[in-house]
């Protein structure tokens, strides 16, 4: 421990340097504006960054490519809430009740909840980082194919609290997700499932394509048959927490600094899954779960926590074992290569220098990130009294070019256009789209686990055996009987005092 | 004398496109070169890919881009390429899963597709175990290990038809041995897989699991080269030295849409060549656990139409499961 804090001093010193501050700064700002910019995510950005960092010295090249990375996370939130356009995977959660705190006025106040709750997770992970990382490395490699299916049938049992009002329309919402995740090549098999003969199928559909469809275009279809009746709905546009509200957003902050820090150690996942299990815990854990999505600080400021505080604890296993744990890590581990190291263990010995000074740049580049997002949230606030009328073409535009840079082609488009069309029908039947898009992100990663883990098991048995799976599984059941009881509950009251 | 003239003008036709062609060579480039990478940034073909980039910039003195697209085996970025305009400008990295990809039912990919500039890289296989393992100290307690147990010992490999997939059946085949053969979404999840003890082992690169065996946590068995490693396993015995005959491995080439000028390809395969040679190439890949073969275009293509046959017989032969 004390040699954890001298070697962060040294860190420190080495991340204040007028040089490396310039480019943390300039990585943050990149990662920002990537998170930004729908379709090009942190991970594109920073593969995009690689050559320009050769020229620099590999501690100030990693620790930029390191600030495209959190900065990502900061960025993504500006167009969940104010377009109801995720910038990256991790943000579409933040849709659900940032998208309605804009159309009351408070987009300020859900932005300024993300960058705070963003800060303290960005925060605490690098704490936990520098005082915790190898210790918890070993933890990371107990997560095989059982437990991280378990782990995910877990986050999927989560997803039945999003379903809305009616049940039915929830698993109506599942189903097509699932359907959807099903498109493309089989994990095991090679099989091509859904390819209809279309060569881009193959690798599946895209979840940033999907969702920029799903929620943003649909929403813009859904505004234009307003767009003549009225003008916005903009009123308060405060941006104060009220008092009552303070206490659930920052207990909703703290949770998910420790739920984004543990996700990140474990290989496999994405920083959208402990978003989504954030905001599940935060409505299960509320004295209000009713009012979720209709616009709660809280259900803002935990994913968005969560999803930064996953990048501190998805470092862990890249410095101590060389195991890339994201799309992004995995193109930053290219990135130490190309400076000719290596990550893992040895790097601690061979180049102490790199590593704490990355580490202590995330401190750094935090303190920036929040400084530049605070007074920032205020202006992009305004962004949402910008007129319908002027403000859905730029987003169509925005959202056309996203989809197009995803994999460089037209067919992105094509989706993106098509499953907007589907999400506008979806909304017409008030069938809820957040459990769809996030059991498509779920349902890939589980098939894959429950099939490798049915193959090394010979069978069912590897989720028993594990003690970690089976208390996983466990624990789903148990959510996914409470929620039921409650809906039912929810539905009898309804049908008795004919609200509906 | 209007004879004379359409002769001319005949002629003209017919030399028109040559002398256009050698123009186009003396030209090219005319503008920025991309290269595409059919697998996410970050991997062994990306890195290969970014370094050359920078070796043709300086030999070709225009601008080289990395472009990534992924997905299907790598069929969607080699379809892109090979539908992309035939003029040299765009260049695509060939792993050795070209040759499998008709075979195997991913794509109608054939290596006639494209016109060869060179082959750049060998990418070998190993066989590797977690480190306390007591079970497997040498490729012989591995064999025998898994002759007694046949379908109980699990190898990770990169994905169904992967090459890794290919090398473990090849093992398979050679010893008499039945493994339970693990796909993952690439060599990575594989390797930490293994770390984690939830399977035996993999036959992946050993550049994938360098980091594990420095860690500690990994060992590696056997190389599945015709000769051991100069670099980072040069104490790791071949397969062969443990009388199994099975070599075999990925390699990583360069090639353009099959209509590219000649003159274009040759100005290309030149280009390469340097980019090959240079000090800062050769250390990369052999730390990489990879090794530098360069081959120029004819080579390159005779060795890619060999490789073709080769796995065609063996895929045929194959049970994949």
């Amino acid at each position: 421990m004390v040699e954890a804090f001298s070697s962060l001093y040294e860190g420190i010193l080495i991340a204040i340097t007028p040089e490396n501050i310039l480019y943390c700064f300039i990585g943050c700002m990149v990662g920002m504006l990537v998170g930004v910019l729908p379709g090009i995510g942190p991970s594109e950005a920073t593969a995009l960054l690689i050559p320009l960092s050769y020229g620099l010295d590999s501690v100030t090249a990693i620790i930029m490519l390191c600030g495209i990375y959190y900065g990502g996370m900061y960025g993504g939130t500006i167009t969940s809430v104010l377009i109801n356009t995720p910038g990256e995977a991790a943000s579409v959660i933040t849709c659900l009740d940032g998208y309605p705190l804009a159309m009351q006025g408070r987009a300020g106040v859900a932005l300024k909840v993300a960058a705070v709750g963003s800060f303290v997770g960005g925060i605490s992970s690098t704490f936990g980082l520098a005082l915790l990382g190898p210790a918890v490395a070993d933890f990371a490699l107990s997560f095989g194919p059982s437990e991280l299916f378990a782990l995910l049938v877990f986050g999927m049992s989560t997803v039945i609290g999003l379903m809305g009002k009616s049940l039915i329309r929830g698993l109506i919402a599942v189903c097509i997700g699932l359907s959807l995740a099903l498109v493309g090549m089989d994990p095991i098999s090679g099989t091509i499932r859904y390819g209809f003969g279309i060569r881009e199928l193959v690798s599946g559909l895209d979840v940033v394509t999907l969702s920029m469809g799903l929620f943003g275009l649909s929403e813009i279809l859904v505004g234009m048959e307003n767009l003549s009746v009225a003008g916005k709905a903009t009123a308060i546009n405060s941006s104060k927490l009220l008092p009552e509200e303070v206490r659930p957003t920052v207990m909703s902050i703290i949770r998910g600094s420790f739920l984004g820090f543990f996700m990140g150690l474990i290989p496999g996942t994405s920083s959208a899954v402990p978003a989504l299990i954030s905001y599940s815990m935060e409505k299960n854990l509320s004295k209000h779960p009713e009012k979720f999505g209709t616009g709660v600080p809280e259900g803002v400021a935990g994913p968005e926590t969560a999803n930064n505080s996953y990048v501190g604890g998805a470092m862990i296993p890249l410095f101590t074992l060389g195991i890339p744990c994201s799309p992004t890590i995995a193109i930053l581990m290219g990135a130490f290569m190309m400076h000719g190291m290596t990550p893992g263990p040895t790097l601690f010995i061979t180049n102490p220098d790199v590593i704490w000074g990355t580490i202590a740049s995330m401190f750094v580049g935090n303190i920036i990130l929040l400084i530049l997002n605070l007074p920032l949230a205020g202006m992009w606030a305004k962004l949402a009294d910008v007129p319908s009328k002027l403000l859905y073409p730029v987003v169509l535009i925005v959202a056309m070019m996203g989809a197009y840079t995803v994999d460089n082609s037209v067919f992105g488009i094509v989706v993106m256009l098509i499953s907007g069309v589907i999400g506008y029908v979806l909304k017409k039947l008030d069938i809820p789209l957040a459990p769809t898009i996030l059991v498509f992100v779920l349902a890939d990663m589980m098939e894959q686990n429950l099939l490798q883990s049915l193959k090394i098991n010979s069978g069912i048995g590897g989720l028993f055996k594990s003690t970690t799976a089976l208390v996983l599984l466990i624990a789903s059941v148990v959510v996914i009987t409470f929620s039921l009881i409650a809906e039912l509950k929810n539905k009898k009251s309804a049908l008795l005092t004919h609200d509906e | 004398m209007k004879r004379v003239f359409s002769i001319f003008l005949v002629l003209s036709l017919f030399l028109a496109p040559l002398a256009f062609a050698e123009d186009a060579a003396a030209k090219f480039p005319e503008r920025e070169i991309r290269i595409i990478v059919p697998y996410d940034a970050g991997g062994a073909s990306d890195m290969t890919s970014r370094i050359i980039a920078t070796g043709l910039e300086a030999a070709l003195k225009g601008t080289v881009l990395v472009e990534n697209r992924s997905g299907g085996s790598g069929s969607v970025g080699m379809t892109y390429a090979r539908e992309s305009a035939a003029d040299g400008h765009t260049i695509c990295y060939i792993p050795v899963e070209l040759v499998m990809q008709k075979i195997l039912g991913i794509s109608d990919l054939v290596p006639e597709d494209f016109a060869f500039i060179g082959r750049l890289t060998e990418v070998p296989a190993a066989l590797t175990v977690k480190s306390d393992d007591d079970r497997f100290n040498s490729v012989d307690d591995f064999i025998k290990y898994a002759q007694a147990n046949p379908g109980k010992v699990t190898v990770g490999n990169s994905g169904t038809g992967s090459i890794w997939h290919i090398a473990a059946t090849r093992l398979e085949e050679e010893t008499q041995t039945q493994f339970n053969h693990i796909p993952y979404d690439g060599a990575a999840p594989a390797v930490t897989s293994l770390m984690g003890g939830h399977i035996d082992a993999v036959t992946v690169n050993p550049g994938e699991v360098l980091a594990g065996v420095e860690a500690g946590k990994l060992k590696v068995l056997a190389l599945m080269t015709e000769e051991r490693d100069t670099v980072s396993f040069a104490d790791i015995p071949t397969l062969k030295e443990s009388g199994i005959d099975v070599v075999i491995g990925g390699w990583g080439a360069m090639g353009v849409p099959k209509d590219t000028p000649q003159a274009v390809v040759d100005k290309l395969s030149a280009a390469l060549e340097q980019a090959a040679s240079t000090e800062e190439f050769k250390k990369f890949i052999a730390e990489r656990g990879m090794i530098v073969h360069y081959m120029d275009a004819a080579s390159a293509t005779e060795f890619i139409d060999e490789q073709a046959v080769f796995f065609n017989d063996m895929l045929s032969n194959m049970d994949l499961d």
